[in-house]
């Protein structure tokens, strides 16, 4: 009994380490973005400083944080509605038409899962320019709005719902868009919530192509905004780490409502990040 | 039956036109730009070089420590990842109280914006910072100049912290294998008397196999495409710069080398691409796809 009890403490023990290792980081984040500016930030202020919400009344104030937060949410959202849309749309082709044409299509959604977006950086930065797309919201969002992972998991949510529903519709004479839109995709709801998050995460947090394809100070998302932030001199830590708290904020409140969704989308679709 | 046809084209023309603008033409016009000398400032018409721009790669200094670099962050990653987040996973798959809460600890980092993580770090890492204090206080000695802006600690440093963000979520994958496990294998090796150790090894281990092996390439796949983190926290400095870092840096700044990086680009498509094909064989195997 007593070898038992210790087992049990020593298991909480190691767990609380590793929640403590884990946490840590975000925990510092928000007490600096909570700090005075010019704090030092030693382990004695952590605990004892002040806590002031002035750093992030000045970033509202001396820069554009109000328009990064639009372009990120903006973005962000219109790229999550486009995925729910456009995948569903081609889920549903894949799945319930059956053709040579479709398992080609299937084969070329596979294929863009496994490769890596990277390799895009060249060619995407040529196109958007010979486009004259570059430095425009449209560059921020065409590429992304049609997702394969959304296209693979609402493909294989599709083939496990039984079809009599839409063919009962059909022999009432129901067009084919009618039934896929009002019968279809209201079943859909669960896996389609499993795509827009993890889409709206992705593109969230998607830093790379934004800073690339873009130069205009007032098309900058927040995670540009923030490597823009740290090659000023000007900037503190405690501003920064304000900045930085924004754009985590939004992704924690919808991790912590939607916990049991994010974590299922996870392990169904854990083929590409 | 004709407008069935019409329906499918009308369903599937987003994804046709993102796969032929977004994909398939980059990806050719990278394969024929990476035979010429095309580049934004050049005033001369571009040129087919054939070979040349690979020929030049291949002793390019920089980018042959590019490569070195991503191999070390790629084979010095993933299986400590791997290795960290099994156990994770064993440790929070057990019952008991506040289990949920722990799990999502773990997971936190691993959807934080990697430009947020990458700024925490950079001050963590600082001379003065809690790292370095950490390691003075456990009797290490510390870079003078912090950890980051150091040529033997600043790849490790960046590594380390990779490691940190991500275990959390292969962590849930390996939990997601965990839970198919039948529990009457563990009982009947209770009863033939197995303690913990063995039975981790001799059922756990094996019948996780499959998922582990998925998590690997995964991860593989992912981390030779490593950037974010190093182009805020080096700049590609101290011996950091991955083939990525490479590729934006010769690519998308200064001199705008279209047809260099796309060469450098198909080189590191090419080693993904092994690490691709074994995934697609892993999924073949995990469900038919068609």
């Amino acid at each position: 009994m007593v070898a038992e009890y210790i087992k049990k403490v020593i298991h909480y023990i190691i767990l609380t380490l590793i929640l403590g290792i884990m946490v840590f980081p975000l925990l510092w984040m928000f007490r600096v973005s909570l700090m005075p500016a010019g704090s030092l930030g030693s382990f004695v202020e952590l605990w004892q400083g002040n806590f002031t919400l002035k750093n992030f009344y000045d970033l509202f104030t001396t820069s554009s944080m109000g328009r990064y937060i639009f372009n990120s949410s903006f973005v962000a959202l219109i790229v999550t509605a486009g995925n729910i849309l456009f995948c569903f749309m081609t889920a549903y082709a894949l799945a319930r038409y059956r053709t040579i044409f479709t398992k080609i299509l299937f084969v070329s959604v596979i294929i863009i899962l496994m490769i890596p977006a990277h390799i895009l950086i060249v060619p995407l930065y040529v196109l958007m320019l010979k486009a004259k797309l570059y430095d425009t919201y449209w560059a921020l969002i065409l590429p992304w709005l049609v997702n394969p992972i959304g296209i693979f998991l609402l493909k294989q949510y599709i083939e496990s719902l039984p079809s009599t529903m839409e063919d009962a519709a059909r022999v009432d004479g129901a067009g084919e868009f009618r039934i896929i839109m009002t019968i279809v995709m209201p079943l859909c709801k669960p896996a389609l919530a499993v795509v827009a998050i993890q889409i709206f995460f992705t593109n969230w947090n998607l830093f790379l192509f934004p800073y690339i394809l873009t130069s205009s100070e007032s098309l900058r998302t927040l995670p540009v905004a923030l490597a823009h932030f740290q090659g000023q001199q000007a900037i503190d830590w405690q501003h920064l780490m304000a900045g930085s708290a924004i754009a985590v904020i939004p992704v924690l409140v919808i991790f912590i409502i939607l916990q049991k969704k994010i974590v299922s989308g996870i392990t169904a679709g854990a083929v590409k990040q | 039956m004709q407008s069935t046809r019409l329906t499918t084209v009308v369903l599937l023309l987003p994804w046709i036109l993102t796969f032929v603008v977004f994909w398939l033409f980059p990806l050719l016009f990278s394969l024929i730009t990476g035979f010429t000398d095309y580049s934004l400032i050049s005033r001369n018409a571009t040129v087919w070089v054939g070979f040349d721009n690979y020929r030049e790669l291949i002793t390019d200094q920089e980018f042959i420590s590019s490569i070195k670099n991503t191999f070390i962050f790629v084979f010095g990653t993933v299986p400590i990842t791997t290795v960290i987040s099994l156990y994770m996973a064993v440790l929070v798959n057990r019952r008991f109280k506040g289990r949920g809460l722990f799990r999502a600890g773990y997971f936190l980092p691993s959807i934080t914006s990697m430009v947020v993580i990458s700024l925490i770090f950079t001050n963590l890492y600082n001379r003065g910072g809690y790292i370095a204090g950490l390691a003075t206080m456990l009797g290490f000695s510390t870079p003078e100049n912090g950890f980051l802006y150091n040529r033997s600690t600043a790849l490790y440093s960046i590594m380390a912290m990779d490691i940190w963000m991500s275990v959390g979520y292969y962590m849930l994958i390996f939990l997601s294998g965990l839970k198919s496990i039948p529990s009457e294998l563990y009982e009947a090796a209770r009863i033939q008397g197995a303690g913990n150790i063995r039975q981790f090894f001799s059922i756990t281990l094996p019948l996780l196999k499959p998922v582990a092996l998925f998590i690997i390439v995964i991860n593989t796949i992912k981390s030779f495409q490593v950037f974010v983190e190093i182009f805020v926290m080096t700049k590609g400095k101290f011996e950091t710069a991955s083939m990525v870092y490479f590729i934006y840096k010769t690519g998308v700044t200064t001199a705008f080398q279209f047809g260099y990086a796309s060469a450098a680009t198909y080189i590191l498509f090419a080693i993904i691409g092994i690490f691709s094909v074994i995934q697609f064989l892993l999924m073949r195997r995990r469900q038919p796809l068609w």
